[in-house]
């Protein structure tokens, strides 16, 4: 949360703030290594892993999903349909 | 427009007749001067054929005296030595025009703010300098020219800056009255501070609930166009005639907007609200509060991720059954013509975490009162709780500070911030309301409840059991396992050190000048007191009026103040602008540059150094001509030509250099010719005057309208004529009346100290000072420091002065 200058106190309902969570899901194999999702995901939550698909190339890999807002842009911008993301479930959610 | 007509040779041919007239004002001059002296002294002037003293020369009967005088004694010009003209001159000058005497050939000698005041307890000194500036007035008196207004008319629609309580009801108030009204507000919703209170003093309304109706208002009102979410970047032209350049900055989100809030829930940005003082959170798509007017949403693009024209998220915009969502929306300016101006720029609140000892930003449960409205506001994020942030549990011990900001020049602000005393009350008794057995401690300095129904609100206070202590705490503590606070300090009125345990402590800040009061400023051209503050006209007699024509102030970017004073202020503001667009005209004083067109070489230096861009140059017939609409009055111009061939009229070169013989007659190499301007220094000066601040009575004031009007010649003339000391005098660099005319000033006074010093004279001997109208003891301390100049300076070097401006004796 950006906090601006002046502010000095968290906001008292910052932990029921409606944070809708993520699940990412790659399809490594689809992946041509072109890093568009890399590069224009807004809040960075991919990364270039060291592992090599089947294409040859490093897909990415996800390092933060929680930073995930579920904006979908890697979707539009994925030349090879290789990421989508879902909601996560809250069943699911109260388990981690 | 019109053109000046040029001057003609001898516009009155008939020779002065000078009536004197010495005011006593009470005691307040004839206590220290000999007022029956000066005006014996006034008789024996040349053209002085009638010198008298009275009591009160501005009530009725004095006026009357003056009138008749004129038709009986033949009187065609008027000089009153009493207070400063900045006061009683229009008094005057009307009084003259009853009789049929031009207002132009009337003249004041300043005998109470620049002479008995300041020197109240040396009579000698003071009757023989109340002397000295009568002689001046009538020097100058002998050449003064009748003179005709012009008329410029005043465009019937108002801009109000600011959309705070004042701003709303000078734009309701301007509106009902049937003017066209622009209302400016920064913010995406009008409502300003008031909106964010939950209960005012000392009736104890809900704030948002007396307030969001009147928002509402100027939502609808016919004649209101609310302009939110935008700056005014640009204000040109003059009274009566201003044009505005307003940013309308985009809210992305367009009229369509229904408010249905669909949006919010699906946005993925999550960000503190500002509104709440970041105790809630909103979205990058919002709205600040519930009852906000424009009610249309927007979006903060610095969260928003649709940047630079990429949709990377849509998910609002799917949201909107409305298709209210514009991503692409760009800022645009908008021009406004308007012929008044209300400044109701508000006040922020004092930040205290620049107080290390209260430990604010760094205690989790210490809090600005600021923070607490919106804890206690059942609108707010905690929907009316008191929760302290630790633990998010109700407080039994609450403690209020007073004065954090206030009153000391040390830990913030050295003024007293009005509002504070009785918030701290008023809060006090909503905790006292919602959870009777709190325990409440005020720490205070002095409990100032000065309005109606204060006293009863405070004696309530009391009465509910709010423990009042004297004695800030010196420091404050915090209990690292509970996060209680601990407060140490001294109640002073029982001499004994006190430890207190709470579970909260509320700060109550003051309120400071708004940061971005210097841009209002600049565009403006106005004047702001040392507490940063905008600065009125007269304190007194018209204090919601700027000094810049055709601006008005309302509530707190003028001072602090509560809710009723700004509304009060506010419609006092609307009232005076609205007489001036009723009368749909305003006379322009006509102290407007004369051209002497056979001396013009058609050169351009004048049209450079013009601040309104009021001459044209015509090279073929080689003349300058003026706009006197536009012409500010500064006689900037007069003083750049180097040729003579411009003056200002009522403040010639004849006249004033008439004023520098006059001083220097007698006594030149003991006496200091003080150039002030009438904005700053003059009233400076004055206010040096009114509050009794004693300096050596060895200086002479002649009054310019700008330090601008300062030409070197006149500073030349008075050393050509022995005087010891010369001071040029101004507003300080940017605050100038006349938007940049005083960096002449400079330039001037420093290509003077060059000549001085290439022909072996003392630099120090022409001074320059930058003083406000809030600084007279800044001027006072000059005049001391002038003295020891003046008693330093030796007769050889006044001989050389003489000899080197020796030119200057030369009348053109």
């Amino acid at each position: 949360m950006i906090m601006p200058e002046r502010i000095k106190h968290e906001p008292l309902d910052s932990k029921d703030a409606k944070r809708p969570k993520a699940e990412i899901h790659l399809i490594k194999d689809q992946c041509k290594g072109c890093g568009y999702c890399i590069e224009f995901c807004p809040k960075k939550v991919f990364e270039e892993s060291t592992e090599i698909n089947a294409r040859g190339v490093h897909p990415p890999k996800v390092v933060d999903e929680d930073k995930c807002i579920l904006c979908d842009f890697c979707t539009t911008v994925c030349p090879d349909f290789a990421v989508f993301v879902v909601e996560r479930k809250d069943s699911e959610d109260k388990k981690t | 427009m019109t053109e000046k007509k040029e001057l003609e040779a001898s516009s009155v041919e008939e020779e002065p007749r000078i009536g004197v007239y010495v005011c006593h004002c009470g005691l307040n001059i004839a206590g220290s001067v000999d007022c029956e002296a000066v005006a014996k002294f006034a008789a024996t002037l040349p053209h002085v054929v009638l010198a008298q003293d009275n009591r009160y020369t501005c009530s009725d009967q004095g006026q009357e005296g003056i009138k008749k005088d004129i038709k009986e004694r033949k009187l065609n010009r008027v000089v009153v030595a009493s207070c400063s003209p900045r006061l009683h001159e229009p008094t005057f000058r009307k009084a003259c025009e009853d009789a049929g005497l031009n207002k132009y050939l009337f003249e004041m000698a300043n005998i109470r703010e620049h002479c008995s005041w300041v020197h109240l307890y040396d009579r000698a000194s003071g009757t023989e300098k109340a002397k000295d500036l009568v002689k001046m007035a009538v020097a100058k008196a002998a050449l003064l020219e009748p003179a005709e207004e012009i008329e410029v008319p005043i465009n019937r629609k108002a801009l109000v800056i600011g959309g705070g309580v004042a701003g709303i009801q000078a734009a309701l108030d301007l509106a009902d009255t049937g003017y066209k009204v622009y209302l400016v507000e920064k913010e995406p919703s009008i409502g300003g501070m008031m909106a964010r209170i939950d209960k005012t003093f000392p009736t104890m309304d809900c704030s948002i609930c007396i307030l969001a109706p009147k928002m509402s208002d100027v939502g609808h009102h016919p004649n209101i166009e609310l302009l939110a979410n935008s700056e005014v970047a640009e204000v040109k032209g003059h009274i009566g005639n201003f044009t505005a350049k307003v940013l309308r900055k985009p809210r992305y989100v367009t009229k369509d907007c229904s408010a249905c809030g669909e949006c919010i829930k699906v946005c993925p940005i999550v960000a503190p609200n500002e509104f709440d003082v970041g105790l809630a959170t909103r979205h990058a798509i919002y709205t600040p509060f519930a009852q906000a007017v424009p009610a249309t949403y927007i979006i903060d693009m610095n969260l928003c991720l649709n940047k630079e024209g990429v949709v990377v998220c849509d998910k609002c915009m799917k949201a909107c059954e409305r298709n209210a969502i514009k991503y692409e929306a760009k800022p645009e300016t908008v021009e406004l013509e308007v012929g008044t101006i209300v400044v109701a720029t508000g006040a922020d609140v004092f930040d205290p975490s620049v107080l290390p000892n209260y430990g604010y930003g760094k205690f989790m449960n210490v809090i600005t009162s600021l923070e607490f409205e919106r804890l206690i506001n059942a609108g707010g994020p905690s929907h009316g709780h008191l929760l302290r942030p630790s633990d998010m549990q109700i407080p039994k011990r609450v403690t209020f500070i007073q004065c954090v900001g206030s009153r000391s020049d040390k830990n913030g602000k050295l003024y007293c911030s009005n509002v504070c005393c009785m918030n701290t009350i008023k809060d006090s008794l909503l905790i006292k309301e919602h959870w009777p057995d709190t325990e409440i401690y005020v720490f205070y300095v002095d409990i100032r409840a000065y309005g109606k129904g204060f006293e009863d609100l405070y004696q309530r206070a009391r009465k509910a059991g709010v423990k009042f202590i004297r004695g800030l705490p010196a420091e404050i503590k915090e209990d690292k396992r509970t996060r209680n606070l601990w407060l140490f300090g001294e109640n002073t009125l029982q001499n004994e050190l006190y430890k207190v345990n709470v579970d909260m402590a509320i700060l109550s800040v003051g309120l400071e000048a708004r940061k971005d009061s210097e841009v209002i400023q600049r565009l403006l051209t106005l004047s702001r007191n040392q507490d940063g503050f905008f600065l009125e006209a007269h304190p007194k007699l018209r204090p919601v009026d700027a000094a810049t024509g055709g601006i008005f102030f309302a509530g707190c970017a003028e001072g602090p103040k509560d809710i009723k004073d700004s509304v009060t202020q506010a419609s006092a503001a609307a009232a005076r602008a609205g007489i001036l667009m009723a009368k749909g005209k305003v006379t322009v004083e006509a102290i407007t540059p004369i051209t002497f067109s056979d001396k013009c070489t058609a050169c351009g230096l004048c049209t450079k150094v013009c601040p309104y861009n009021a001459i044209t140059l015509n090279k073929d017939l080689k003349r300058v001509s003026i706009i006197e609409a536009a012409c500010g009055g500064c006689g900037t111009c007069a003083a750049e030509c180097p040729f003579g061939a411009l003056t200002q009229s009522h403040f010639t070169d004849k006249q004033i250099l008439a004023q520098v013989d006059a001083v220097t007659e007698c006594d030149a190499d003991k006496k200091v010719v003080a150039f002030c301007c009438n904005w700053c220094s003059y009233a400076g000066a004055d206010f040096a005057g009114v509050s009794r601040m004693q300096y050596p009575p060895n200086v002479r004031i002649i009054r310019t309208m700008c330090s601008g009007r300062v030409s070197p010649k006149f500073v030349e003339r008075a050393f050509a004529r022995g005087a010891a000391a010369v001071m040029v005098t101004g507003c300080h660099l940017g605050d100038c009346h006349y938007i940049n005319a005083n960096y002449q000033t400079q330039k001037r006074v420093e290509k003077l100290w060059k000549k001085m010093e290439q022909n072996g004279l003392r630099k120090d001997r022409l001074q320059l000072l930058w003083a406000s109208a809030a600084e007279g003891e800044k001027f006072a301390n000059k005049a001391r420091e002038m003295k020891g100049i003046v008693e330093s300076v030796t007769s050889e070097e006044i001989e050389k002065a003489r000899k080197v401006f020796e030119k200057a004796l030369k009348n053109d």
